[in-house]
Order: structure tokens, then sequence, then C-alpha cells
């Protein structure tokens, strides 16, 4: 663990230390933490700024991500800004709270240090973990860089706590590659981050008060009466949060960009597209490598470009669409197995982003970077060229990389 | 209105030794002549015995019957007061009343009646067979009736249910500055929590999960806290989502020292889903998934002692409790809400249930008394301080089989079964009393 970072200015740190960094910044009130690999660093980051009053928050040593969870719905119901790290496992455990978090609209903000799920037993990154959610109501969001990490904690709070959008937001960044690498980061200003994100607003629409006396959930539904109606209309007010989402983390990517001069792409980032004959498309810190293999690429004259997806959810489709339409064949290099399709579930959302596009595009799923692995520059240029000989838009086997075939 | 103490009799346990009017007349006279005291036992000629003596009535006969205004009823105490300096003896009071509660001391040359020693009866005192009892849960009225029921009218509890009046008086106990956390069960079964928008409660109230009352209840409590606001985090849970499937966040957050009052009404399983065996569940016991059958008959495990492993916890507070002890449950719900301000307060109420245990709604309070007299429950209480306390001792307990015969869940029970049951409830006040005897 290092010394206590300065309190503004540069250092270097790695992406576990950066989001803690950023919780102490957003003057986060409970943090509730349980140790897991790889995300231990972070919450030990937290205990640490804690005990040295850098940080003024309620710290909860919880007995499990159950309850780390759990006590932070209580604190947020009781108007706390909170957060909370976890991976793999832990999130597994943390499911029953964890899919109940969005449909009570609470803006906590937790990180996933993603890691590859069991079994086989692993301890390493992968993004099986954050993907096997998906479908949960959160919003997730995928960093490339240490840099990245830190920004997008803060930037998180100001989309969560947005009133039309209200919804606990996910920030991943990869197990190994983000959570112990380290880089040179810069880190805001202490006013900057208190008038972006303004003071907790959490609970003005759900509330555990006796000021403010209210039934928290009860229960919704049945056969007939006003129950279903109210259900549905919870549920859809939910679909409208995500959909409003989008345009909060544009909005707050904007004006972070404005008040540190740090513009990172919002929704996605179109790399070397412009004239792009054919692209890949990616996610997290793999980025850094196949940008590096679409730099070589166009060295040799191939008009290569890249996506990279920050936003996973909710899914930013139009972005996608456009970004990819008119520019031929395309891969998608996903950190994670869809079982259902035998592909990535990146690239299933790609392909159900550009259903109705004619002429289909020529694709292929990748898989490659589980449990630990690494994707190397090398790798993403062996992407390249594949994709640069896909002709027929018709299916195609995954590509499974780092296999021994 | 206020309520008062009374004394109640016991036909039931008078053997008529009249020990009681000794220790009145030397209370009250220069004498110990039974002829002198102000309560009569007296043999109804059938075998057992019959009280006379001054009730208190609320709309006496004997005050209005007096022409002097020598008798008077004192709102205060209850008691009905004699004045010998305006009594012109002419005993019209002794006329009217139908106890003969106030009678002519011919040795004294006066009326006489009883004024309930000041709140120390010597009668009571005396008895050796708990035949007279001394009962003072007019406090709780008294105390608690001006309060408001923080639950709404016509909550949807099973006919006969004592879980409905425990959350009420408790709420009611605890008061509006509470945030209460009703996990799945009966409480919010009844509608507690509410339907549709609609609650049952006054205060705020929400469903946790059945895992995680107390995690959830921790980090509101937290907040306020932290805030400066004194706020009450109540949980009214069942011994299941205690027990079983919720006892990890239970255990940690008593181990944090969260402070919180943890209130479970063990009404022993799963009641509101179809009364499904629980860990809380006895030996012995049908329930819908340890049913009655050729091959097994009824549960086959002791119930897990919730309250003995808070005390385990070390909380600042673990008590157990029953319906049918509402004064010890006041005392010990005020005890545990004084603890929940400094940590973790634990009460564990045994409430029957007189749908999931097969018996009539007009005998949950009779049940509850008789698993307490049997020993099959145990009252005491605990602080990290004091160490741990019998409330209500039974040193010479009835006989367990009144308790399951009461009881359609224990109908099938073999004698090897009930001999089980009986050999449990000796280890099991072993155990209590072994903590009991434990160095604070």
């Amino acid at each position: 663990m290092s010394a206590a970072a300065p309190e503004r200015g540069f250092l270097v740190c790695d992406g576990n230390e950066a989001a803690a960094l950023a919780v102490a910044l957003a003057r986060v009130d409970m943090v509730a933490v349980y140790p897991i690999t790889p995300q231990s660093s972070l919450v030990e980051y937290l205990a640490k700024f804690v005990a040295d009053g850098r940080l003024q928050a309620e710290l909860v040593d919880a007995e499990g991500e159950h309850s780390v969870l759990s006590v932070l719905q209580g604190a947020a119901l009781a108007g706390a800004r909170t957060f909370t790290a976890t991976s793999g496992p832990g999130l597994a455990f943390m499911f029953e709270p964890y899919l109940r978090t969005p449909g009570m609209r609470l803006p906590i903000v937790m990180s996933i240090v993603t890691r590859d799920t069991l079994t086989p037993q692993s301890v390493w990154g992968g993004h099986q973990d954050a993907m096997s959610v998906r479908e949960t109501g959160w919003v997730q969001m995928y960093c490339e860089t240490v840099q990245e990490v830190l920004d997008t904690v803060i930037m998180a709070y100001r989309v969560a706590e947005r009133h039309d959008v209200m919804l606990p937001v996910n920030v991943c960044h990869d197990g190994n590659y983000l959570s112990y690498g380290t880089a040179r980061v810069e880190l805001p200003d202490q006013d900057v981050v208190d008038t972006f994100l303004g003071a907790p607003d959490v609970n003005w629409h759900a509330a555990l008060d006796p000021e403010r006396p209210m039934a928290v959930d009860p229960l919704t539904g049945g056969a007939g009466g006003a129950g279903p109606a109210l259900f549905v209309r919870y549920r859809r007010g939910q679909c409208a949060g995500m959909r409003h989402a989008l345009d909060a983390i544009r909005e707050a990517h904007e004006e972070w960009g404005r008040l540190t001069g740090r513009y990172h792409a919002p929704l996605i980032e179109r790399y070397r597209m412009d004239d792009a004959e054919y692209s890949i498309v990616t996610l997290g810190s793999m980025t850094g490598a196949a940008k590096d293999a679409v730099d070589g690429a166009r060295e040799r004259g191939r008009r290569v470009g890249l996506v990279k997806v920050k936003t996973f959810r909710p899914f930013p489709a139009v972005a996608v669409a456009e970004a990819l339409r008119g520019h031929g064949a395309f891969g998608v290099v996903d950190r994670s197995v869809d079982f259902a399709w035998s592909c990535g579930p990146l690239y299933r959302e790609v392909l159900t982003a550009l259903h109705g596009i004619t002429p289909a595009a020529p694709s292929q799923s990748f898989i490659g970077g589980l449990s630990g692995a690494d994707l190397t520059v090398e790798q993403f240029e062996s992407v390249i060229e594949t994709v640069r000989h896909l002709r027929d838009p018709g299916p195609r086997d995954t590509v499974w990389l780092n296999a021994q075939e | 209105m206020a309520a008062y103490n009374t004394i109640a009799f016991h036909a039931d346990r008078c053997d008529g030794c009249g020990d009681c009017m000794t220790a009145c007349a030397r209370a009250k006279t220069a004498s110990d002549s039974p002829r002198r005291a102000r309560l009569q036992v007296l043999a109804d000629g059938a075998g057992s015995f019959g009280l006379a003596m001054c009730r208190q009535c609320a709309d006496p006969e004997c005050v209005p019957n007096c022409p002097a205004a020598a008798l008077r009823k004192n709102t205060e105490t209850g008691i009905i007061e004699w004045d010998q300096a305006k009594c012109v003896n002419c005993l019209l009071c002794t006329v009217g009343c139908s106890y003969a509660g106030i009678v002519l001391d011919e040795v004294a040359g006066h009326v006489v009646k009883c004024d309930q020693c000041g709140g120390d009866p010597a009668c009571v005192r005396t008895c050796g067979n708990g035949a007279l009892e001394y009962l003072s849960t007019a406090r709780i009225y008294n105390e608690v009736g001006a309060l408001e029921d923080l639950f709404v009218p016509g909550l949807a509890g099973c006919q006969g249910c004592n879980t409905e009046l425990l959350m009420r008086h408790t709420l009611r106990r605890v008061g509006p500055d509470t945030v209460l956390a009703a996990p799945p069960g009966c409480v919010p079964g009844m509608g507690a929590v509410g339907y549709n928008g609609m609650t049952g409660t006054k205060v705020p109230v929400f469903h946790p999960l059945l895992t995680n009352t107390a995690a959830m209840l921790a980090g509101v409590k937290r907040v306020y806290k932290r805030k400066g606001r004194e706020v009450t985090a109540l949980a009214l849970a069942g011994d299941g989502g205690a027990a079983d499937v919720g006892f990890q966040s239970l255990s940690g957050a008593a181990e944090r020292g969260e402070e919180m009052l943890f209130l479970v009404i063990d009404n022993e399983g799963y009641m509101n889903t179809g009364m499904q065996r629980s860990s809380c569940t006895p030996y012995g016991a049908w329930t819908t998934t340890t049913p009655v059958g050729r091959e097994s008959l009824g549960k086959s495990q002791d119930a897990k002692n919730l309250p003995l492993l808070m005390v385990g916890h070390r909380c600042a507070y673990v008590a157990t409790a029953s319906t049918a002890f509402m004064t010890d449950f006041y005392a010990k719900l005020d005890n545990a809400l004084q603890a929940s301000k400094r940590g973790f307060a634990y009460l564990h109420v045994y409430s029957p249930c007189t749908t999931g245990w097969r018996f009539p709604p007009r005998k949950n309070i009779e049940v509850a008394r008789k698993a307490v007299e049997s020993n099959f429950v145990v009252l005491w209480e605990y602080t990290p301080e004091a160490g741990l306390k019998l409330t209500h001792p039974v040193d010479d307990p009835a006989p367990v089989k009144e308790y399951l015969e009461a009881l359609g869940k224990y109908r099938h029970l073999t004698s090897e079964q009930i001999a089980h049951i009986e050999h449990h409830i000796v280890a099991n006040v072993a155990a209590v009393k072994q903590q009991a005897s434990a160095q604070p």
C-alpha cells in the first residue's frame, strides 16, 4: 500500500487506488466493504482513507457482500451517498440485493473489478462477472485506463443521482490489468468535484425517514385491481430511467471534460473510423493494445478502425449502429462468453443494434483474455487480418483467442 | 381512564391453609386472628375455596350506599378508601357489596376493607402456592395506553394470532421516531408494509429481503447517527428469516454492535408461507415439510436455541419473552429499547401460531402460558454486564405432556418422542442455567 496520496495534482497509482481516490473526492457518506480478489486493495484504500480522516464516511466492515449491498440500500434510503466494490464470486453472493437495487431506484455506485466466474476456479480478470448481471437494470460503464477509472467513478454519481435516472451504476474495470496496473493520473481539485456533483440527493423519491413516513416497497402486483398497472408503471419507469441514463452519461462526460480538460468518450469511442473499411469493437482495458494494433495496420496501409464501447448498459444501440454502418466488416472482441449463443455477449449486442440495416455487414465474434490471459497487440493484429478477409454476412464460428489450435 | 393493579385469586392453586388471613391480620391489626383479616378464604363445600375480599370495584355499590361520604374511590390508585372520621357505623356499605369485601370488625368496632397494603400486599407475599397474585399489568396500560397505535386498524392476521398483539404493543411503546423493518413473513403478510401503494403502518416501514434485515437496518441507523438524529431501528422478524437464511446478516450486525432492536417473533416455523419447518421448529413437530407418514413422524432434530446463540455474540441485550407474560415482556422491551441506543438488542418472543400449530384461536395465551409453565420455553434476560438471569424460573414445571396435548402438531407423538422432548427440556434448562451461573 502506497503512502497517502497528495490531495491534488498528479500521482502514479493503480486502478483500485484510483477508484478509492474518486470515492474520497465524491465525499461519499458510507462505504461498506468486504475483501475479494482482485478488488481487495480498493477497499483497503478506502478503509485507510477513513482511518486517516481523509474520507469522512461511515465504514461498515460487513460480514459478506450480501450484507455490503444491503447496508448500502438502507443507508441510501436514509439519504446517504454510498459506494462499494466487488468481483466475481462476491458479485454472485450479492446477487439477491443486487437484483433489487435498480427497482428501488437507489443511486448506489459500485465498482466491479472484473473477474472470471467459477468454475473453473479462477482469481483472474475477465468480464464474465459483470456480463452475468447485464440484464438486471444496473448502469454499466467499462473503463480503458486508470485515469478513466478515477474520472468515471466520480461521473457515476452524477449519472446515478440525476433525477430522471435514479439508478445504480457499476463502474467496471478489468481485474489484473487495471486493478493492479499503474499509470500516471491527474487528480481533480476537490472544489471541482464538489461543484460537479453537488450535495447528495438520493432519497427524495423513496425514504426511510420518520419525518417523511412512508412504506418502501409494499407488495405490488397481483391478478387484478390497481396492482398490475402499478407494477407495469414501475417497470416502465426503470426502462425510462435507463433511456435517460444515455443522455445523463453524455452530459456528465461533457461537463467533466469542460471542468477538467479530460474528455472521455461517454457511450462509444470511434477510433480512426472516418475512412475505415472494416473495424474491430472492443470493451475495457484491451482497447489500448487494440488501438496499437490498429495504428500498426494503418501504417501498413490497412483502412481499419476501432469502436470502443464504454457504456454497455444501457446499450448505446443507435451510436453503435451509426459508428459501424457503411464501414464494412467488423469483429467484436469479448472478454467473456455468452453461453446461449456460443459467442461474446458484446458481439450479440452489436448484432442486435445493427438489426435491419442492409446490406448486413460480415462479422465475427472473438473471445479472449479469459481468466487473466493477456490480449496482446499481436492477437489484435490477427483479429484485424481475419476481419479484413470477411466477405459474407452469414454466421461464423467464434474465434477463441488464447486457444491452442 | 386509568387502569389499576389488582389482587387476583387462582382458586385452583388454593389449599385453604389460611396463611393469607393470618398475614393480613398481622399487617393490619395487633392480632394474628384470621377472623380479623380483611380477606376470608372460604370452603365452598365441594373441596375448593372462594375468596371474600374487596375487588376495588370500578362502579362500587358501597360508595353510593354510604350516607356519610366515608367511602370514596381513589381515581389515582383505584383503591376504595374508608375514612374513619366520617363513618357513622351504619353498615349500609356491607349490604351493597357482593363480595363481602367490606365487613364489620367486631373487635375494632367499625368496618374494615382491603387497601392492598400500599402496593405490596401482605397476603400475596405470604401465599406459598401462588393462589394470590398481585397484578401490576395496569402499569402497562397507564404508561402506554395513551400512546398512539402506530399500525392501522384491520391488519389481516389469523384469528387469535398473538403476533398482531405483539406488533401493536411493541410499536406503540417504541414510538413514531422509528424505522421498521418487516421481512417477509406474518408481519407484512397481515398487511403491515402494505399492498399496491397502501400501507398498514404509520412509521417508515419496509420489506427487507428475508436475508438482509439486520444489514439494511444497520445502514439506516448509521446514517441517522451520523446526522445526529435519534431514530430507533426496529426489526419485527420471524424465526425462520432470523435463524436460517438471515442468520448471517443477523450475526454480522450483532458482532459489529449495530444499534438496533431486533425482535424475533418465534412461531416455530415458516407459518406465513404455509407452515414449513425452520431451524426453530421443535423436535417432533408436524410441519408441511416435516410431515407425518409411514417413514417419519415430524421433525427429527431439536430446535436451534437462537437467543442463546445471540448471547454468544455478547449483544448489548438479549432476552426471551412470551405473549402470556406481558408484564415481563414490557420490562424487557423497555430494557431492549434502551440497549438499542448503545448496541445490538435482541428480543426473542415465543408466539404460538393457532393456524400452524393446530389449536383453537381462543387458546393462544393459554398455550403460551403452558409452554413457560412446563419449561418448554424459558424466560430470561442477558446483558454483558449482569450476565444471564432467569426472569420467571419454573422450579416445579408442569408435565410437558399437557402442553403437547394442547397442540395438533404434536398429535402423532409416540411415547419415545415425548420422552425425547422431556429430556430436551431438562437439557435446555440446564444449558440456560449454566449460562446463568457463568461469570458475566
